[in-house]
């Protein structure tokens, strides 16, 4: 470290001295085609080394052999412009923009390239796609934009990040996400502390030749933010305000009312009297007896209300019927206000902005708040030194309440809770005795714990430039991502997760350190019809994680939520948690006469994550590029403007393995007796290291017609040696060990086209369609196969492939559950029926068992769509713009854990139930898909099966907005330079089959429970000034 | 002069790149854990390790919850509520399981958990640097007794009974902590109960009588070897053993008993030892059968509450209130100390090797020493009891009715019926009824699945290792 930082001290004092001795001087001064000066631009003597660059006010002195030589300006934004000297001393050039190269330019690994030389699968998100969406982070306005990259927000819980996977699952277990690179730095902590509306553009690097430079982070793709920065000129302030409101996405499937839950409960007590043999008339009695023990509440006006058949007797009062689902979910507002200032001169350049986000959630408890500031600046301090700094600053409170299957999760309470269940009673309190989730009362406990998460996030990058010559520049960067977060739940002492300890606290305070030095030097140099250039770099970062935690229990004054009212201390919790790594990474491109372009990169990685015997990691890749269209023998077609092919192949590797996995460990805490006690927690594996992805992509790009743009992609990218917790015998103590074993696959296609319909002066009209199909496969495994709760892995099968019992539907005879034996499957060894076999009575002429331990698992699909993508659709009429972006899914399918407890046939009474249970088996409803319903049901019909797997596919209008550009003469007239009205909405309508709220659930297709997903539509103004 | 700038920065980068960073910027430890080699390294870090195996033993899905309730509602006399009970243990009850549920996985991983953390300490207790033999002695016997008590619960629970066939398969052996090959086969249970066996007698030389009864010592060792040798009906070594571990011990007053079994007393072999700070709060057997403070989910079959005498001090034990359960017994055998969970759980009690000593002298036909041990248990819950005067079968059935009336509640019912391979009858109450004799097929209920994720982990292992019914 102190040598870098003696380095860059090296380097800030070298320029001072700078000197050159030459015969012939030329001035001269360069300016632009409004005539306003130009600084900063270059001016190489071509084929020599003598250079130069104007000064502030485009003034230049270049002194030269001899006046027969030639000047080469070039100027960002500007066509590079050749001039002879002719012996003048005096050489005065115009420059005229060049708004085609500008457009071509794109970040990438370590810097920027043309479109056009690039060799790797890399797509570009522009801000106007990210800007003003009603969604807390930019990630989820990405879904259906750029082929290869799937977007999924598994809840709604507002500010939650969605889980973004770039060409498929690349891992078994360690994290598949991207690489999330903030303006040039890797970033440390979440990127939903980011304001959308500060991206100018997103870069999705997806191939070898694209992300390979990141080494040991970049196998699951890496993802570029490039946040706004200060332009030349006058300055520009925009205020942008915005205001929405959201709801729920969807109604999901209905539940049932106090009638129908009370009329079926009654018709589950008798139905499990008959099973045990009771007389008709005993198992009416037991009934009526019962019923209300069961149900928790008695929600009619009498004592009395079943008939002897169990149905409410006409005209009888219900008093209590709730809808626990409007009883926790509420309409949210969701506000965006931001204001940026923008200017600078030609030397130094200035963006700023302020951000307020606020989503007020739609579920009892839960919101967001964001607050963010952003400072860049860049300065040119002379010629050849220029120095930046980008700062982000954020501050953002959430309010989240648990998700899962415990009691305070109000998202499951809403569906448990039975309708006769009251929220408040008759003294206008909260009534806490419910059947489901005994005394976690949703409504009450939203008012009484709380659940309460902040974060200051500051992220400061500062960079140093040195233009040695015209050929060499070298680049100084340091950056410091620091999140402090703290976190406090608090059970109240009544009711709930806190009632047994008078009341609980628990908070967490974390701070997240991550830093990143890195220093590259760069060498190019552009001939006549070649441009050459080398990288050169070194890297060191690190993270610090340290935490603090403590709880105290029993509380003395209610409402009273900090640690200093808890009488009892609990075990607090500090540690810090560390990895470091060191790199050296290189990289070369060589392009020939605009046609061939060819690029190789390595990177070498040591990480403290790595396990002893292997410490260091090296990546490396090879891209061609070659534009078809420029080749002599090409013949010009008019139809055709532009084809290029790009091959790629690389690898590189994923280190998200945790920080210490290799070693063999003791942890603290297993206390006993009140002794202090040490517990083996981790095996050790000392060859554990990153996993290590080859990829090679081919991809075509086509400009037809002036019209049509396509780019078709196709990879290969083999995982091997993935981090695989391999399950272990118990004989061995542990669960599982961590290894390098898996290998796995992911093919894949991925097209994308843009049309314009029209473009005309008034009118501008693009459609545009990507598409994306991967299949995953595994390769290798430590063992056969592993069964994992609800999937199968498998070598030959999916990450996510389902493995469970096949539901054949119910014995239209008794009601009871029927299961396809599948004697055939490799479930089981033998291939001998079970003595419950028998023959469906449906008719499938497949053998069927009522013993669900007798049938045997199969595979039955993957949670992975088979192709999925996006639509859009804008268009522009003089000062309306409406912009449509869609996004598909399709063939994947869901294990829905939400509905199978809906659906729970008896087996936990006192919850509640989807309508489709009214459905249940009887002796006059023989056929149904709807078992027979018996309280304390033990025909385990609502088991793992089929029964509950639904295809996920969809099709969502992600989102739409309408704006208009008011008129100038109406805006100069309010001394406004542009004033702009929009309108845009987030999920308005999705097409699908789907039972649930939302087919958008977490990527592995169980559901768990958490709040769905939000449509939101909003209004907001844009003023300049 | 340009050339040799651009040579001093290229010199300056290359030496930052080349020489790098040490060694110590790459080899990074946790700071809340200690590296496993450096365990062995003290004393008083082997200790620690010694403290967590109790820890271990203590956790809820072992001996701190599941093993105790599922010891007494997969039998006749006790139940879990079927409602109000977030759906605890209902299918435990119901004797409906399947190998993947997790009141069959949990116990089993815990059981193997600690013979793992006491396999470390066993092998390299002798070479900690700075432990005295006795100090060496003294980790290696309370880890093998911790060892013993596993392996002793995990074969009762995934075997059939050792009375009933020595030879079938049960479960898993391994007392070697270097072993990394993920295939063990099933052991016979005579090779399970020989290791388990031959660990007490070690252990019981290696330990002497310690005063603090939170840990195991001699005397709870041989306890322990008492039930084993009952389970492998060698009367006359289980009766020898019972009676060196209760020797010298008195019983707990009636008084004592109604305290509520949270805190060690007189009687007390070994407890685990929770403490107010450190418990398993709602997952503690107080939680599930006081009748307020937690889930309070057990009850008590009403034919079973019948069998107590109105003179016997236990039936005491049995509440109706009517606010709480209008159709059952409550339970209040078991109570809170001043806060939910904080409770000490008795495991091994004197009155248990009474039991155990006037079986064996039944089954050894010394039908007086046999009634005169039935006795003195009797005689506190109930002063003016006749001492029996039967012998044979029907002594031998009063002192089975009397491990029911004695030890219910304490995780006992399960095995003694599984044992003596008596006849499985519900009767009275029960909300899931169920009956068979020792040659009925379902008598397969009383033995637990092999976990699905061991056979799918196990290379040694497959479906056809399964026990059967499963």
């Amino acid at each position: 470290m102190k040598r870098q930082l003696h380095c860059l001290l090296v380097f800030l004092f070298l320029g001072v001295s700078y000197l050159h001795a030459q015969s012939l001087t030329i001035e001269g001064h360069v300016k632009d085609d409004n005539g306003g000066a130009l600084p900063g631009v270059n001016i190489v003597m071509e084929g020599g080394n003598q250079w130069a660059v104007t000064d502030m006010d485009g003034y230049y002195s270049i002194e030269v052999p001899d006046g027969n030589v030639k000047l080469v300006f070039s100027y960002i934004g500007m066509q590079t412009h050749v001039e002879a000297v002719n012996n003048r001393t005096l050489v005065d050039v115009v420059l005229t923009e060049s708004f085609e190269e500008l457009e071509s330019v794109i970040v990438v690994a370590y810097g920027t390239s043309t479109k056009e030389a690039y060799t790797g699968a890399a797509s570009v998100v522009e801000n106007e796609v990210i800007e003003n969406r009603p969604v807390s982070s930019f990630e989820k306005s990405l879904q259906g934009t750029t082929p290869g990259l799937m977007v999924s927000s598994s809840s709604g819980q507002p500010g939650a990040s969605a889980t973004v996977r770039i060409r498929g699952i690349g891992s078994l277990s360690a994290s598949s996400a991207p690489l999330y690179v903030l303006d040039g730095i890797p970033m440390s902590g979440s990127v939903t502390d980011i304001n959308p509306n500060d991206i100018e553009s997103v870069t999705v690097l997806k191939d070898a030749a694209a992300s390979s430079l990141y080494g040991s982070r970049a196998a699951n793709g890496v993802i570029l933010i490039n946040t706004k920065t200060g332009k030349a000129g006058s300055t520009r302030i925009s205020l942008t305000s915005q205001l929405g409101v959201s709801e729920r996405i969807s109604d999901g499937y209905a539940l049932m009312n106090s009638t129908q839950f009370y009329e079926h409960t009654w018709m589950g007590l008798y139905n499990q009297a008959l099973i045990n043999g009771a007389s008709n008339d005993d198992a009416r009695a037991y009934a009526h007896a019962n019923v209300r023990e069961f149900v928790g509440y008695n929600p009619f006006g009498v004592e009395n209300p079943l008939d002897t058949n169990g149905k409410l007797i006409s005209g009888t009062q219900v008093l209590t019927n709730t809808d626990w689902r409007d009883q926790v979910y509420k309409t949210g507002i969701t506000q965006n206000v931001n204001l940026n200032v923008s200017g600078g001169s030609d030397l130094t350049k200035v963006f700023m902005s302020l951000g307020y986000f606020r989503d007020s959630g739609i579920t009892l408890g839960s919101d967001f708040t964001r607050l963010t500031n952003k400072i860049n600046v860049s300065h040119k301090i002379n010629h050849f030194l220029e120095v930046g700094l980008n700062t982000h600053l954020s501050y953002s409170k959430t309010n989240a309440p648990p998700s899962g299957s415990g009691g305070a999760n109000p998202v499951r309470s809403a569906e448990v809770i039975n309708a006769a269940s009251p929220v408040y009673n008759e003294f206008g309190e909260f009534e806490w005795g419910n059947k489901a989730v005994f005394d976690f009362n949703p409504v009450g406990l939203a008012e009484l714990d709380k659940y309460r998460y902040e974060t200051k996030r500051a992220v400061v990058n500062a960079f140093f430039n040195f233009k040695l010559s015209p050929s060499f520049n070298f680049r100084t960067t340091a950056g410091i991502d620091n999140s402090l977060n703290s976190g406090l739940n608090y059970y109240n002492p009544e009711h709930g997760n806190g009632a047994g300890v008078n009341g609980r606290t628990t908070t967490s305070n974390t701070d997240n350190l991550g830093w990143n030095i890195s220093n590259i030097l760069t060498y190019s140099k552009r001939r006549d019809r070649s441009y050459f250039e080398v990288l050169l770099g070194q890297e060191a970062l690190g993270q610090d994680f340290a935490l603090l935690s403590a709880g105290v229990t029993d509380f003395a004054v209610p409402n009273h939520p900090e640690l200093v009212w808890g009488a009892k201390p609990e075990q607090p919790a500090s540690f810090v948690s560390s990895w470091n790594m060191v790199s050296y990474l290189s990289q070369i491109k060589f392009d020939y006469d605009d046609r061939y372009f060819l690029s190789t990169s390595a990177r070498a990685d040591g990480s403290s994550r790595f396990g002893r015997n292997n410490k260091y990691g090296l990546f490396y890749s090879f891209g061609l590029g070659w534009q078809i269209t420029r080749e002599q023998w090409m013949p010009e077609l008019a139809w055709l403007n532009n084809a290029k092919l790009r091959l790629s192949y690389g690898t590189s590797g994923n280190n998200n393995i945790g920080n210490y996995a290799s070693l063999g460990l003791y942890g603290s805490g297993a206390n006993y007796g009140g002794y202090p006690g040490l517990t083996p927690i981790q095996l050790a594996n000392e060859d554990l290291s990153w996993e290590k992805i080859q990829s090679f992509n081919a991809g075509f790009e086509l400009h037809l017609f002036s019209r049509l743009n396509a780019s078709f992609e196709f990879y290969n990218r083999n995982s091997d040696g993935l981090l695989f917790a391999k399950p272990l015998s118990a004989g061995l103590g542990f669960g599982s060990v961590l290894t390098n074993l898996g290998a796995m696959r992911n093919t894949g296609f991925e097209a994308a086209l843009n049309y314009t319909l029209f473009d005309s002066e008034t009118s501008v009209s693009t459609l545009g369609f990507n598409i994306s199909g991967n299949t995953n496969e595994i390769l290798e495994l430590t063992t056969e196969r592993i069964p994992t709760g609800t999937k199968l892995l498998e070598v030959g099968g999916s990450i996510y492939q389902f493995y469970m019992r096949e539901w054949a539907g119910v014995n239209p005879e008794n009601g009871r559950p029927m299961w396809y034996v599948n004697a055939e499957s490799d479930d089981r060894d033998t291939t001998t029926l079970p003595d419950t076999a028998y023959e469906d009575p449906l008719g499938s002429g497949k053998m069927v068992t009522s013993a669900y331990r007798d049938a045997e698992r199969k595979r039955l699909g993957t949670a992975l769509p088979k192709v999925f993508g996006g639509l859009n659709y804008s268009y522009q009429y003089k000062n309306l713009e409406i912009a449509m972006y869609a996004f598909y899914s399709l063939g994947g399918k869901v294990y829905n854990n939400d509905y199978a407890t809906n659906m729970h046939d008896g087996t936990q009474p006192g919850s509640n139930l989807a309508v489709d249970a009214l459905d249940a088996w009887t002796p006059n409803n023989r056929y149904t898909d709807v078992p027979r319903y018996s309280i304390n049901n033990m025909d385990e019909s609502n088991q793992m099966s089929s029964r509950f797997i639904e295809d996920a596919s969809y099709l969502r209008l992600k989102n739409i907005s309408v704006s208009y550009h008011f008129p100038d003469k109406w805006t100069s007239a309010l001394h406004l330079s542009s004033f702009k009205a929009f309108l845009s909405a987030e999920n308005l309508f999705t097409l699908t089959n789907y039972k649930g709220f939302d087919p958008e659930i977490a990527i592995n297709g169980t559901t768990s429970n958490t709040i769905p997903g939000t449509r939101v539509v909003t209004i907001g103004l844009k003023l300049d000034l | 002069m340009k050339r040799t700038i651009i040579n001093l920065c290229l010199t300056a980068f290359f030496s930052v790149c080349l020489t790098g960073c040490s060694n110590d910027f790459l080899d990074l430890e946790p700071t809340d854990s200690l590296l496993e080699d450096e365990v062995f390294e003290s004393y008083v870090t082997a200790s620690s390790a010694l403290i967590g195996v109790y820890d271990q033993l203590g956790s809820p899905v072992f001996e701190g919850l599941y093993n105790p309730i599922m010891g007494d509602i997969m039998g006749e006399d006790l139940m879990i509520n079927s409602v109000d009970n977030w759906n605890w243990f209902v299918e435990v009850y119901q004797m409906n399981m399947l190998p993947n549920y997790s009141y069959v996985d949990n116990p089993w991983r815990a059981g193997y958990k600690l013979i793992y953390d006491t396999n470390k300490i066993i092998d390299n207790a002798a070479f900690i640097p700075d432990a005295t033999a006795e100090e060496a002695d003294r980790l290696e016997g309370e880890a093998r007794v911790l060892r013993a008590y596993a392996m002793l619960r995990l074969a009762r629970m995934y075997s059939p009974a050792y009375s009933k066939d020595p030879d079938a398969p049960s479960i898993l052996l391994n007392t070697d902590s270097e072993t990394t090959e993920n295939a063990f086969e099933r052991a016979s249970l005579r090779e399970v109960y020989a290791q388990i066996e031959s660990d007490l007698l070690i252990a019981v030389n290696q330990l002497s009588e310690q005063g603090d009864k939170g840990f195991f010592d001699k005397r709870s060792a041989r306890a322990v070897l008492a039930r084993v040798y009952l389970d492998m009906q060698q009367w006359d070594k289980a009766r020898d053993m019972a009676k060196l571990a209760y020797k010298g011990l008195s019983l707990m007053t009636i008084g004592q008993m109604y305290e509520g079994f949270h805190t060690r007393n007189a009687e007390t072999i070994f407890a685990i030892a929770y403490t107010r700070e450190d418990n398993n709060v709602y997952l503690s057997l107080p939680s599930f059968y006081w009748p307020v403070g937690g889930y309070s989910s057990m009850r008590a079959n009403n034919d079973f509450v019948n069998i107590f005498s109105n003179a016997d001090a236990r039936k005491n034990f049995f509440l109706r209130i009517d606010e709480i359960d209008p159709d059952r017994h409550l339970i209040v055998k078991f109570g809170h100390n001043a806060q939910v969970g904080n409770a000490e759980r008795i495991s091994i009690r004197a009155a248990e090797m009474l039991l155990i000593e006037a079986e064996c002298e039944t089954e050894l036909g010394n039908f007086t020493a046999a009634q005169d041990a039935l006795y003195l248990v009797q005689r506190r819950s109930n002063p003016g009891v006749l001492k029996s005067v039967a012998t044979g079968q029907e002594l031998l059935e009063e002192v089975l009715l009397e491990r029911r009336k004695e030890l219910f509640g304490e995780g006992f019912r399960w095995y003694d019926i599984k044992r003596r391979q008596l006849p499985f009858v519900r009767t009275g109450d029960h909300w899931a009824v169920l009956s068979f004799m020792a040659s009925d097929p379902d008598y397969y209920r009383l033995t637990f699945p092999i976990p699905q994720s061991e056979i799918d982990a196990n290379e040694a292992l497959d479906n056809s290792d399964q026990n059967t019914g499963y």
